[in-house]
């Protein structure tokens, strides 16, 4: 038996044997189709109706959902701020990051102290933190404006919420990006930056040329990562400006959240996360074709 | 031995079914109560649920649940259904009751009350007119607000103003703001003499303050639900944000402030504003707040124009109860909503919140008299919610929520100056019909 079994094993395999590997991951499947599969085909769905104050969809709408959007000119309004906020976000936290692990990577007294304060903002939720902020940022009590000594209406004034909305973000954002960037620092093989010292190359020559492309996997992965996050934002701005004033902070994250929630139009939520979808799934495309050009593995 | 040792087993057996059989006969009924209330409001309420559950101890259990902000509330009970989340009472703001209504899960409190024969003359007449539709009182009226005006009267001493006359409108406002008014050497404002959140509540109450509707079908109480808003057509809008444009762009007497009202409590508490307006809910925190770094007044929410008639309708919260077929939850959630409002309750309830007492009978309790005489403030807002007549009693509109958003946004766009008033008025007019529109057509 065990013998006649084992010759026919590459043609025939019992039907155990043929589901065996989907047994093992169909946990992993089970998990990835409720929370992720089944959201996704649903939201498309929705999209495509107007829906009761139940959230069920209710009247066919086909595509004006999506024509409501682009012919509403706060969508693009609200378009042009997120855009502007996850470059400030992105590169801010990266830059910042890179930065403050620069800072930490040779050994000092206080540095290790010093490492844990740059990686402290991944241990605080965002929530909490805007918490915190709505006081510094207070029109007319706020920390800020007494340290500074100035009167500026950081949240409330069209021209200054924005950034304070990013810079907020980039110091959360700039914990993960410390850690990360540190490990990756660590990985540079130090014969490399030995040889370059007996080259005679200074401090900026063995950054550009050693460390920056000794980093790119990392700093690929983390813009990655800052991007989607900053795409992604929401608590600080529902707790600092709530989109205002006007659509200054409406990111389209927030514009969904209102829709979905305060307004019950579940269609046309699901219509504006569509198009984040196709947003983020583009920029992601783009990002990966730039990879082979300019990351070192 | 195997034999001892079955007999062992046996003996747990028997004495566990025993002590569940006790328990099933003893066990009380037990009902969950979701409810809004945080800080100050929240431990009042707590202290009043627990006080309920004492007095009824072996026979009724309510577990109480925070759900965050009434929004948050509603959020999950439009998304999962009332019927399908174990809630029995539920804490719903103003603007949710036609929502509910609609919706049939709740059980209306007018079916109590008849079956009962409970005297509905003990409730106050001007509050429970809100939560009538058709003749038929839906929720139970239990934390009710009104705005007002809060004032620092160190602020008005300091410049000869009478601390005991608060402004009535904005005219007036502005006179004693530009007095109350500090600024430092660079020029800078230190001290606004006035300053508000954008809150669009107010914008609500100031629409029925100058006696206009704000939607039609008999300000979307008739028996058709409103199909469209008037604001713009009978003006009030136009007046209402030309005091945001004269306030905040032509003659700058504050500084904006936000959406909600945080900012502007937590500015006016700080001194940094003389005047502002508030939820009469917020007058025990603002008591504990202020401490004694001033002396706090109250005046009536004032007035758009000088001439204005109408009244401030109330806002705050409702008790629904779920028609959950189950007869003694039901009568359960019915003894526990008569006691939150019986007078006794509401008495401390006023003076741990500042929310109306809601009972007639309240009024005559030591409780409640002696509260009043330490704090006269707790007695304006029960003045100006008399002085309304009852035909200025609010609007209904099921897509309350969104429209409060867009008129918080739109008074933003405003004071940008992105837009004129007459522009954010039909902007605004525009996005709320659409609004009502979609909503009529799914609902």
């Amino acid at each position: 038996m065990r013998k006649g079994h084992a010759s026919a094993v590459r043609s025939r395999l019992t039907f155990y044997e043929r589901m065996e590997p989907y047994l093992f991951l169909a946990p992993a499947l089970l998990i990835f189709c409720v929370f992720l599969i089944y959201p996704f085909v649903r939201t498309n769905y929705l999209s495509f109706f107007l829906t009761d104050k139940y959230g069920q969809a209710k009247v066919f709408w086909a595509f004006r959902n999506y024509t409501d959007i682009f012919k509403d000119k706060s969508f693009w309004i609200s378009l042009k701020v997120t855009f502007r906020f996850v470059l400030m976000v992105a590169s801010g936290g990266l830059i910042v990051g890179m930065i403050t692990s620069l800072l930490t990577v040779k050994k000092y007294i206080g540095n290790a102290f010093a490492g844990a304060v740059y990686a402290m903002p991944v241990a605080i939720a965002s929530a909490a933190a805007s918490m915190s902020f709505k006081m510094i940022l207070h029109p007319t009590n706020g920390l800020l404006n007494i340290l500074l000594g100035t009167s500026i209406n950081w949240t409330g004034n069209a021209n200054w919420a924005l950034y304070s909305v990013a810079a907020m973000t980039i110091w959360l954002t700039s914990g993960i990006n410390f850690i990360f960037i540190s490990a990756g620092l660590r990985n540079i093989a130090d014969d490399l930056y030995e040889s370059a010292a007996i080259d005679g190359a200074g401090y900026w020559r063995k950054l550009w040329h050693i460390t920056l492309p000794g980093l790119s996997p990392t700093l690929f992965f983390q813009i990655i990562i800052n991007i989607i996050g900053a795409f992604q934002s929401f608590s600080q701005i529902r707790l600092l400006t709530r989109g205002g004033p006007g659509d200054a902070t409406n990111v389209i994250v927030y514009n969904i959240y209102k829709n979905a929630f305060e307004n019950f139009r579940f269609g046309t939520a699901a219509a504006l996360s569509v198009i984040l979808f196709i947003i983020i799934m583009g920029i992601t495309l783009m990002q990966f074709k730039m990879e082979k050009r300019s990351v070192n593995y | 031995m195997k034999k001892k040792l079955l007999s062992l087993v046996m003996l747990v057996v028997m004495g566990l079914s025993v002590v569940s059989f006790a328990g099933a006969q003893a066990a009380p009924i037990e009902i969950v109560f979701w409810h809004s209330m945080g800080g100050v409001n929240g431990e009042a309420i707590t202290k009043m649920v627990e006080d309920f559950n004492a007095l009824y101890e072996g026979k009724i259990k309510v577990n109480m649940e925070f759900q965050g902000t009434y929004d948050d509330a509603i959020a999950k009970i439009m998304a999962a259904g009332m019927s399908a989340l174990p809630v029995d009472v539920v804490q719903i703001y103003d603007i949710g009751t036609r929502f509910m209504i609609d919706s049939g899960w709740a059980k209306p409190m007018q079916a109590f009350i008849d079956a009962e024969g409970y005297d509905i003359t003990q409730i106050e007449p001007n509050i429970a007119a809100y939560y009538t539709v058709d003749g038929r009182l839906y929720s139970m009226p239990f934390n009710s607000s009104t705005p007002l005006l809060y004032y620092n009267k160190d602020a008005f001493r300091e410049v000869g103003l009478d601390p005991d006359v608060p402004p009535k409108n904005f005219d007036e406002i502005l006179e004693m703001a530009r007095k109350l008014e500090v600024r430092d050497d660079a020029n800078n404002l230190t001290r606004s003499g006035f300053g508000m959140g954008n809150y669009g509540w107010f914008f609500e109450q100031w629409v029925g303050k100058q006696g206009k509707a704000y939607v039609d079908n008999g300000n979307g109480r008739g028996e058709k639900p409103a199909a469209k808003v008037v604001f713009d057509e009978n003006g009030a809008g136009k007046d209402i944000l030309n005091i945001w444009h004269k306030f905040l762009v032509e003659e700058k007497v504050f500084d904006y402030l936000g959406q909600g009202n945080d900012n502007a409590k937590q500015a006016f508490i700080s001194g940094n504003i003389a005047m502002t307006l508030e939820s009469t809910a917020a007058l025990k925190s603002l008591l504990v707040n202020i401490g004694d770094s001033f002396e706090l007044g109250t005046g009536y929410f004032p007035n758009i124009n000088a001439g204005d008639e109408g009244g401030v309708s109330i806002g705050g919260g409702s008790l629904w109860a779920l028609a959950s077929g189950d007869e003694a939850k039901e009568e359960a959630a019915w003894e526990f909503i008569k006691y939150m409002i019986s007078p006794e309750v509401q008495a401390f309830w006023n003076a741990q919140s500042g929310y109306f007492p809601i009972t007639v009978a309240t009024h005559d309790l030591d409780a409640f008299k002696e509260n009043i005489l330490k704090y006269p403030q707790f007695q304006t807002a029960i003045d100006q919610l008399h002085d309304t007549s009852a035909e200025y009693v609010g609007s209904l509109l099921s897509v309350f929520p969104e429209a409060r958003q867009l008129v918080q946004t739109y008074t933003e766009k405003l004071i940008q100056g992105e837009m004129d008033v007459d522009a954010t008025v039909a902007g605004l007019a525009e996005k709320i019909n659409s609004a009502i529109e979609i909503y009529n057509l799914t609902n």
